[in-house]
């Protein structure tokens, strides 16, 4: 009985464990290393075997916003809630409209891939960031 | 026996009293207003902030739009969004945040139709009040007149079979362009919410 209830509170706590990490980052602007894999930052070594990002583009608009294409891919046989956030960084490494952006929920279909697009807030940003997490 | 029973009587009440004490905590706590939320499927702070969200990255990376405010910032304003569905949902607080991301981008200007009266009131007070210097009062007949109307509607599709709920929400935004009346810009965002009660479970 006693190992039973110690082996019950050892699963809940690497359950918990496992919640309270999970996500990945990645960083990048236009002029950079074309290589995003050097701007990715894993949390949750799980989550980043299963989703990863296949590409990252990134040009500057006609009139000055920065437009960020991305392809975020799905390698696990079963379908993935994930939740993405973009934020914007100006020259000087200042957040643009800081706070401003929320979390995207995004369904992520077994051994499949989405693309995601985004517009900085205004033209002052030069680079960017993107968190990706599980939604629980 | 009758010493084991009042000792389990006690040892229950204490169980009973932790239990009940620990249900009547009320815990407040700051959330993340960004984060995504999923308590019902009725229209919430996620369904605005993405409606918002994907018209405005949308707009502004339309071709001639860009190319319209590339060179300067037009004037526009505002009309109600239509609320078709069976639900209350502030559609000013939609069209808000959509204003106010289209504006902090700098790409276009806005004439606030709300706050006419507001407007009017204090400009006969500078010029017809004689209480204004009128030196410093500022004149009447300036005001620019806005070139695009942005205007759209929310409309949903609910179905239900047993303990299933699904719900389609759309919205459609457009820009009118005043004086042709030709509608330059429009896209639609769609939203679909399911849930399921379980029998057992959270």
């Amino acid at each position: 009985m006693k190992t039973l209830l110690l082996t019950g509170l050892a699963i809940t706590s690497i359950g918990l464990a496992g919640c309270t990490t999970s996500g990945i980052v990645a960083k990048g602007n236009p002029s950079g290393d074309p290589e995003y894999a050097k701007h990715l930052v894993i949390h949750n070594e799980a989550l980043a075997d299963k989703i990863i990002i296949q590409a990252m583009h990134t040009r500057t608009s006609k009139n000055g916003s920065l437009e960020v294409s991305l392809v975020l891919a799905n390698l696990s046989s079963t379908d993935k809630s994930v939740q993405y956030r973009f934020s914007w960084y100006d020259a000087d490494n200042f957040e643009v409209e800081q706070g401003g952006q929320a979390w995207t929920p995004a369904l992520l279909h077994g051994k499949s891939s989405i693309n995601m697009q985004a517009l900085s807030p205004n033209s002052s940003a030069t680079t960017y960031k993107l968190d990706v997490k599980e939604l629980k | 026996m009758k010493k084991l029973n009042r000792f389990s009587l006690i040892a229950t009440a204490i169980i009973l009293s932790a239990g009940i004490s620990g249900c009547a905590n009320t815990k407040v706590g700051y959330g993340d207003a960004g984060a995504v939320e999923t308590m019902t499927t009725d229209f919430g702070s996620t369904d605005l902030q993405m409606i918002a969200g994907k018209m405005v990255d949308s707009l502004l990376t339309f071709p001639p739009i860009v190319d319209i405010t590339s060179k300067r910032r037009p004037v526009m304003f505002v009309d109600t969004i239509k609320n078709k569905t069976s639900e209350h949902i502030d559609t000013e607080s939609v069209t808000d945040t959509i204003s106010s991301k289209v504006l902090r981008s700098g790409k276009f200007r806005f004439v606030d139709m709300s706050k006419v009266a507001a407007v009017q009131k204090q400009l006969a007070y500078q010029n017809e009040s004689g209480m204004v210097s009128q030196s410093s009062a500022m004149n009447m007949g300036r005001q620019v007149g806005a070139e695009y109307m942005m205007y759209g509607n929310l409309s949903s599709i609910v179905k239900r079979n047993g303990n299933s709920k699904d719900v389609y929400y759309k919205f459609t935004l457009k820009v009118m362009h005043v004086e042709s009346g030709i509608v330059e810009w429009s896209d639609e965002k769609e939203i679909r919410k399911s849930s399921k009660k379980s029998l057992f479970g959270s």
